[in-house]
């Protein structure tokens, strides 16, 4: 089959890779992440950093929330790049806001905010106070067996 | 010449054109005062059926005007809908950009479903509606297959939540909370304390302005030929075979469109059922606002869905209140969808019966005229 180059033919063609680039596009931005934030000892380094006693945690404007020592919590997000704002309290009382930006990799579903790896090194890469985070095989549960109903009136056959 | 009508012909004449309407106005007359439900609740619920059924039904307006009638095969395009949100969920993408990418998803699957729907509906000229409906099943079946057996196994699915405990299929219901009313919630106004999902009824406007832009183009013209007389199209130039499968094709891309905004107002995707149930009650909507097999608006659109949803809503609760049973309700307000698509499918055949006789008439009064 010889190929007819004409011009409708670049146009078409043309036209679906843009709707590809763009569908990458969509991927990119809409791919969905959860985002833990994790107020527990934690150990980095080789130095183990304590939980604060009240933080309080924002991702992107999702709104803010405080979390106690020992508390977990999560935002879903939407891209790679966010925002994060820890506003917390030292022992003389001052109040302290770190706001860093973080990239998520695109395929990983959960990552995990250790605030006080975070507190700890505010200048310091993502690498210290950010992990992706598998959920572990015990918290999921076994699902149950269901049946699939594809024809509503194979009840009849029953009768 | 025309044959002159009294008053009460005339008015007997617009009550038989308009009776599956009328009939449903009666029966809402009824229904709304049993029910005991207020006024803002009931437009309040009517709003977000508008919004959530309308595209999905205008969709079914190209192939009646190309002389299709009713396209059941608009069930093929939601499958290809539900494709698309099944491929997003198991993605992960949320929100616009996932309502996009599941459109982009579905519209090749689309093309090819309506394009070989049409293929076989040419073959079986002048008995579309029943064929398409049986296509609709066919189909069903392919798609449970890919579904059912080869998600999982052959097409990567990575989420445990919507694969099968045994490793592969699709579960009953896909939670589509990542795009749930993302395009309704994205600029709602309040009137009266009712929230109008404003961009939805947009993407629908814009639908409806497609419609009636498409009508007016060339490819329109000839639809509208094709609907008129296959004959007479053909002998003029126009591809009837070529038109009246871009008609089908137009038609199961919008439904597969239609059936993601649907979805996404709902958050629930039941994997094996919902796009068959879709086909039935946009098809009954239609008829209900007056639409017949060959000829259809967009005011039907809007007239059926009212009238049709507000049945819908009231039924349960009229029947609870009236015999103290809302299963009654249910079973009533299928009974009605099903029956409704009845009874306009007879009084279409009648009409036309009529129509034949009227224009035999006046051709009797023009003979004896020039005698």
């Amino acid at each position: 089959m010889k190929l007819n180059l004409t011009r409708t033919f670049w146009i078409r063609t043309a036209t679906i890779a843009l709707i590809l680039v763009f569908s990458v596009f969509l991927f990119f931005i809409g791919k969905q992440h959860t985002v833990l934030v994790d107020n527990k000892a934690v150990t980095v380094n080789g130095v183990e950093l304590k939980a604060l006693q009240l933080v309080e945690v924002e991702v992107n404007t999702l709104g803010s929330m405080e979390l106690a020592a020992r508390d977990r919590d999560k935002f879903d997000v939407t891209g790679q790049k966010h925002k994060v704002t820890v506003i917390y309290t030292d022992a003389n009382w001052e109040e302290h806001t770190i706001v860093r930006t973080f990239r998520i990799p695109l395929m990983q579903d959960m990552v995990m905010i250790l605030l006080p790896a975070l507190v700890a090194n505010p200048e310091g890469d993502q690498s210290l106070w950010l992990e992706n985070y598998e959920l572990p095989t015990y918290a999921m549960t076994a699902p149950a067996e269901e049946p699939v109903v594809t024809d509503d009136l194979a009840v009849l056959v029953e009768i | 010449m025309t044959l002159h009508m009294t008053k009460t012909q005339k008015v007997l004449r617009f009550m038989g054109n308009n009776t599956v309407p009328i009939l449903f106005l009666i029966i809402c007359a009824f229904g709304i005062p049993l029910s005991g439900y207020s006024a803002n609740y009931l437009v309040s619920e009517v709003i977000v059926r508008i919004a959530r059924n309308s595209f999905l039904i205008v969709s079914l307006l190209i192939p009646i005007l190309a002389g299709m009638g009713l396209n059941f095969g608009m069930t093929l395009g939601a499958m290809a809908g539900q494709i698309g949100l099944i491929f997003i969920s198991d993605w992960g993408i949320a929100g616009i950009p996932g309502m996009l990418l599941a459109m982009i998803i579905s519209t090749p699957i689309s093309i090819i479903l309506g394009w070989w729907c049409g293929k076989i509906l040419n073959m079986a000229k002048g008995r579309e509606m029943v064929t398409s409906y049986i296509i609709g099943f066919f189909m069903n079946g392919i798609y449970q297959m890919i579904v059912l057996y080869g998600m999982g196994a052959i097409i990567p699915i990575r989420s445990n939540a919507l694969v099968l405990p045994r490793g592969y299929g699709i579960r009953n219901t896909v939670n589509l909370i990542g795009i749930r009313k993302s395009l309704d919630n994205l600029l709602t106004v309040r009137l009266f304390g009712i929230p109008i999902p404003l961009v939805t009824f947009a993407v629908i406007a814009l639908l409806c302005l497609f419609v009636l832009w498409f009508k007016k183009t060339k490819l329109g013209q000839d639809m509208r030929a094709v609907g008129q007389d296959m004959e007479v199209a053909r002998a003029a130039g126009i591809r009837v075979e070529h038109t009246r499968i871009i008609s089908i094709i137009i038609s199961t891309v919008f439904a597969g469109y239609g059936m993601i905004l649907y979805l996404q107002n709902i958050g629930t995707l039941n994997t094996y059922n919902s796009h068959m149930q879709i086909g039935m009650f946009s098809v009954a909507a239609l008829l209900v606002g007056g639409a017949t097999v060959a000829k259809a608006n967009i005011r039907n659109v809007f007239l059926g869905v009212i009238l049709f949803h507000l049945m819908f809503i009231v039924s349960p609760m009229a029947g609870k209140n009236l015999i103290g049973q809302a299963q009654l309700g249910e079973y009533f307000r299928v009974f009605v969808s099903y029956g409704v698509i009845t009874i306009s499918l007879v009084l279409y055949e009648v009409r036309k019966k009529r129509d034949r006789g009227l224009a035999g008439l006046v051709l009797a009064a023009e003979q004896e005229e020039t005698v």
